[in-house]
């Protein structure tokens, strides 16, 4: 147990604590820079003077290259991927940074860092993957390759990845629910553009209309509970909102207020129902940014929900029957089942993906549920919370194996789309044909996704149902020992939600395995039946992804150390 | 070497075949043509190595081990490493009368398919799916972790999932994926109960090999040490309530498995789909693995609710036994017929079970081993006549004994052992259910018109086994055309390893069963001591339990 640094902005020790913000901000600047080095120069007002300045004019052979930005966006996402990890080897630090009049801003510790982790990890592959891809002319195009890059809007796909990677870690850091806002909004307003980049596609920019409508009125929605919840504790910082919610409780304001703010970031982890601009948006945007929106863009969502209801709300909880946690429970097992259900009826595997991706938020939303059912605070009984830790636990482990599965499936589809569209399912046949390996990859992500042990996928649902089950049993098991009698009914509620999720899982099976019969079964489609476009960068992207899904699936045992470590330190009394 | 069981029996295989296969899938076509016949013979020898080692360890040479007398829990090859420490979980080995009849069957089983089906096509991704097929059945007998139990349980569908999508029949796109969904639903209601057992241990007094976040413990032998401890104090381990409904989920993974009806439908569809080696790896071990998960989960940690569920089970087992026999009559696809066939014989297992009679265990446990036997050799046969005659239809081959007498030869052995007939394996394991029915019907007084169901199975068996035999194998002949299914050609009989395979099969169809001793004694030995170690100090000097 280390103890807090409280530090304020750009004094001793801020730019060890916000070292990988800082790398993610140089790196935006040289996105802007480099690409722009030539040979230009500056003429001395009133004289044949000039003096190369080196920006503008004709760039140099190295600033022309069109792949100079992903590798710039790949760097700075990889470094800042690496420090953390550093960050985190030498033990960490739990560093407070308030304004001078005393306001908590942000709060470096071990539950940030993870999220760190996952959104620089998941958009670092993004960027990297999506180096030999990126396309002129929208999907379907016969361009060679070497075209393909010299585009200048290459600096500005990049530069959006950065930013949003930058907004999200400002929401994972965030102690202030209006710092977290504009770090939410900073890094939705990228994913929007970064949707609809394609602007040659009608469907890219369709689909980015339509998740930029139902996202700003999201954010709306959110944004006015804020103000209900700022009218009634007067701030917005969550200390204040949690000490305020312990003493007053359920009054109709705070709870209308925070039933506002949880539209908002419901709306961003795809839970029912709001979930009706993923699928549309996942299909539109190239598969790379889809994967973004899947893993880190859900685990941004994730993470409001959990400081609002598990930090601000969670006083309201202690006996289990708090109000939201019903509401909770409901929308999680909604979410689950619509998601599977309507999986099941798509061909498209990139909308199939989504629809599975909102399942994941089913089976996230269980877990906090279950959290939610214990209270959080550390005042109760040993076990309680520490049922509560493994429930976390759980979550973030889900989260973190989730980048690598979820956003592997859509760079092998990546793979087919710059080839020429995958937006049907017979657009992955006659897979194992053309590149076995590839093949194998996919396989491996849809049984993972369905959470067939050795892999990852199994390991993280296991680690949800058991911690769903373990705060549903409580320490029964102690009292039967004493001689306690108990049924089935006297656990709580939240078991049958448990229940749930291994049915969901079955029900997934059935269209993840469609995925693997059209590989292994089906023949390629007529005019596909070449190799597929070379490009080693998204091949070595997806090596990572099958890697980590099989190395966590067998020994996950230290990444759920390293899980249980941040979950530790959400709790507010640390 | 000390750990018998580990690296030789389960990693070796699994590594090997996935080196294999890498190596396999980084090659093109013609050279993955030149390539299937060393990567055949070297799973032929890596089978057979797996198989020296087995029948070294059942004659004691390796690691010197009687296998009777082993006390219930028990287990003889132990070891135990840490896996995944914070939540208890163990790579935890070994094996005890229960487990090493099935391991042993496992290896011989696997060299017999191998060599069975020979030619396969894709010869270079089949084999080694076979042996990762092999390793993974091993692992999931000799798991004595309910994760890593639960891990190998579900390993086995991949590679089965892939031998019948890729080597299977015309509808088997359909088949596998029903396959895989059934078994996979059944399993996943089974691992919630798996869980919910975990979180009822005791964390005050946390058991070994507890995790440390969790504070409980997936290491088998713990559990049903502890539950023997609970139950034996005289009430309910876990309560009445809870035992008894996560003894019904836990039986649900393993019933669809075994499988009985009403979950029996993946089955047909599976077998029928199935290329020749995935049946008889199916058949022969795949669903015995539901049995093996009652003895090892269910019945070791909840007997009591054995004893309230006992007529269920036996209601399920009649069913499962009758309903199978009769479904074949109406069979005229040859794998189909022997597919339900195979519900019939699982349904005297469960029969024998639901008896708690020590020889009506020692019959369901005989069961396991003889159609695990028997039953390859029936679904080999069926892969010959289909690969032969292009057909699965009883009546597309006619006078067979005439044309192909080999496989006619193999037929009627195949058939005959699956009947029952004295002196072959089947035989020993139905006459015993018979015994320990009538003798518990006699101890507990039940109604003499529970023996109308077996009795019945007995000639309703013969009839659909004789029924198609005449019809293959003697009829026609001479003065009806070779099957138009042929176009004219010459009427082959079975290749050279096919009859290798046979031969073996028969062989020791034979040998089980004039000598069941052999394998019997030591499933005799393991109901003896279930018996005295948990069923008698349990539940007491019960009606029929002595």
């Amino acid at each position: 147990m280390s103890k807090t640094t409280t530090i304020e902005p750009f004094t001793a020790g801020f730019v060890e604590a916000l070292s990988p913000e800082l790398i993610l901000f140089a790196g935006m600047l040289l996105l802007i820079l480099v690409p722009n080095l030539g040979k230009g120069t500056f003429r001395i007002p009133g004289t044949q003077t000039r003096i190369p300045w080196l920006l503008g004019g004709t760039r140099f052979k190295f600033s022309s290259d069109p792949r100079l930005p992903a590798w710039i966006a790949s760097i700075t996402l990889g470094s800042a991927f690496l420090n953390v990890l550093y960050v985190f080897s030498q033990g960490l630090d739990r560093v407070l940074i308030v304004s001078e009049s005393g306001k908590e801003l942000l709060l470096i510790n071990g539950f940030s860092r993870i999220f760190e982790l996952i959104f620089f990890g998941a958009l670092a592959l993004a960027a990297f993957s999506s180096m030999n891809r990126l396309q002129v002319k929208g999907i379907g195009s016969k361009i060679p390759e070497h075209e393909l890059y010299n585009n200048r809007r290459q600096a500005d796909f990049y530069i959006l990845m950065v930013t949003c990677a930058l907004g999200m870690s400002v929401v994972a850091l965030a102690q202030d629910l209006f710092v977290l806002f504009i770090g939410l909004e900073l890094a939705s307003f990228s994913t929007y553009v970064l949707v609809a980049f394609l602007k040659e596609s009608k469907v890219g920019v369709e689909s980015g209309m339509k998740y930029f409508i139902v996202g700003s009125v999201a954010s709306g929605v959110g944004l006015y509970g804020l103000s209900m919840l700022y009218l009634w504790a007067g701030s917005l910082q969550f200390s204040v909102l949690a000490a305020t919610f312990a003493v007053s409780g359920t009054t109709a304001l705070p709870l209308i207020g925070i039933g506002f703010v949880l539209v908002g970031f419901g709306f961003k982890v795809s839970a029912a129902p709001f979930h009706f601009a993923a699928p549309d948006a996942y299909a539109g945007a190239m598969s790379p940014v889809a994967g973004v929106l899947a893993t880190a863009s859900k685990a941004m969502g994730m993470i409001g929900l959990v400081r609002m209801l598990l930090i601000v709300a969670a006083p309201e909880s202690s006996d289990g029957s708090a109000v939201w946690l019903v509401c909770l429970g409901a929308m999680a097992a909604v979410t689950m089942t619509w998601g599977n259900l309507a999986a099941l009826g798509s061909d498209n595997p990139k909308r199939m993906l989504a629809y599975s991706s909102v399942a994941h938020a089913g089976y996230m939303l269980a877990a906090l549920t279950a959290v939610g059912a214990w209270n959080w605070d550390a005042a109760v009984a040993g076990d309680a919370s520490a049922a509560a830790v493994a429930v976390m636990t759980a979550l973030l482990f889900h989260l973190v194996v989730l980048v690598a599965f979820k956003l592997g499936a859509f760079l092998v589809l990546s793979i087919l789309e710059s080839e020429g569209g995958a937006s049907r399912l017979s657009s992955l046949g006659g897979l194992a044909k053309r590149e076995p390996l590839l093949a194998v990859a996919m396989f491996i992500f849809m049984i993972s996704l369905a959470g067939v042990p050795p892999m990852a996928g199994f390991l993280s649902k296991l680690l949800v149902i058991m911690g769903i089950v373990r705060v549903a049993v409580g320490d029964m098991g102690a009292e039967i020992s004493d001689g306690g009698i108990y049924a089935l009914g006297d656990m709580h509620w939240v078991w049958w939600l448990a229940l749930l999720m291994v049915i969901n899982s079955a029900i997934s099976v059935f269209y993840y395995l469609r995925v693997v019969v059209v590989m292994f079964f089906n023949e390629p489609e007529e005019g596909r039946e070449g190799p597929l476009p070379r490009g080693w960068q998204v091949r070595v992207a997806i090596l990572a992804c099958v890697l980590t899904t099989v190395l966590v699936g067998v020994a996950g045992d230290s990444l759920i150390r390293l899980c249980e470590m941040a979950a530790q330190s959400l709790n507010y009394n640390w | 070497m000390d750990d018998w069981i580990s690296m030789p029996l389960v990693g070796f295989p699994l590594v090997a075949s996935i080196v294999l296969l890498a190596f396999v899938s980084n090659t093109n076509e013609s050279m993955r043509r030149r390539l299937a016949n060393p990567i055949r013979m070297a799973t032929l020898v890596f089978s057979l190595v797996l198989l020296t080692i087995t029948t070294g360890m059942f004659f004691q040479y390796f690691g010197n081990v009687s296998w009777e007398g082993i006390s219930f829990n028990n287990y003889e090859f132990l070891h135990r490493y840490t896996w995944m420490e914070s939540l208890g979980i163990h790579w935890s080995v070994g094996m005890d009368a229960l487990s090493f009849p099935m391991v042993w069957l496992t290896t011989f089983l696997l060299p017999v398919t191998i060599i069975a089906t020979w030619n396969e096509k894709n010869g270079a991704t089949y084999f080694p799916i076979l042996l990762a097929m092999g390793g993974a059945l091993i692992g999931v007998f000799v798991s004595l972790d309910l994760f890593m139990f639960y891990v190998f349980w579900e390993l086995t569908l991949i590679p089965m999932f892939f031998l019948i999508l890729m080597w299977g029949g015309a509808d088997r796109k359909y088949a596998s994926q029903k396959f895989f969904i059934y078994t996979f639903t059944a399993s996943v209601v089974m691992l919630l109960g798996l869980i919910t057992l975990y979180f009822f241990q005791d964390p005050v007094n946390p058991l070994d090999y507890a995790g440390s976040m969790t504070g409980r413990t997936f290491d088998i032998p713990t559990i049903t040490q502890h539950a023997l401890m609970e139950n034996s104090n005289g009430n309910w381990y876990l309560g009445a309530n809870i035992q008894k409904v996560l003894f019904a989920m836990l039986m649900l993974g393993f019933l669809v498995k075994l499988p009985a009806v009403p979950f029996h439908t993946w089955l047909p569809d599976a077998h029928v789909q199935a290329p020749t080696g995935g049946s008889m790896l199916l058949a022969g071990v795949m669903l015995k693995m539901g049995a093996y998960g009652m003895f090892r989960l269910p019945i070791s940690l909840f007997p009591h609710a054995l004893q309230y569920f006992q007529l269920a089970l036996l209601i399920i087992g009649m069913v499962s036994l009758v309903w199978g026999a009769i479904v074949c009559l109406g069979q005229t696809n040859l794998k189909k017929m022997v597919a339900y066939s195979s519900v019939s014989h699982m349904g005297v297992i469960l029969v024998g079970i639901a008896t708690m009679q020590p020889m009506g265990w020692a019959a369901a446990l005989f069961m396991m081993f003889a159609h695990g036997i028997i039953s390859p050799m029936l679904f080999a046969v069926c892969g010959a006549f289909k690969h032969h005659y292009h057909s699965m239809e009883i009546g597309a081959m006619r006078g067979m004994a005439k044309h192909s007498p080999w496989l006619a030869t193999s037929m009627m052995f195949a058939w005959m052992a699956s009947l029952g007939l004295p002196l072959l394996a089947g035989f020993v394991a139905e006459i015993m259910m018979f015994i320990a029915l009538w003798h518990f019907l006699a101890a507990e007084g039940w109604s003499v018109f529970w023996m109308v169901g077996p009795a019945l199975v007995l000639a309703v068996t013969a009839a659909y086994y004789l029924w198609s035999m005449q019809r293959t194998i003697f009829e026609g002949g001479d003065e009806t055309q070779p099957p138009s299914s042929l176009h004219g050609e010459p009427v082959p009989d079975i290749a050279n390893p096919e009859k290798l395979a046979m031969l073996i099969l028969a062989f020791f169809t034979i040998v089980f069963g004039v000598m069941p001793w052999i394998a019997l004694d030591m499933m005799h030995d393991w109901t003896i001591q279930i018996f005295e170690g948990l069923i008698l100090p349990v539940l007491g000097n019960f009606n029929g339990g002595a």
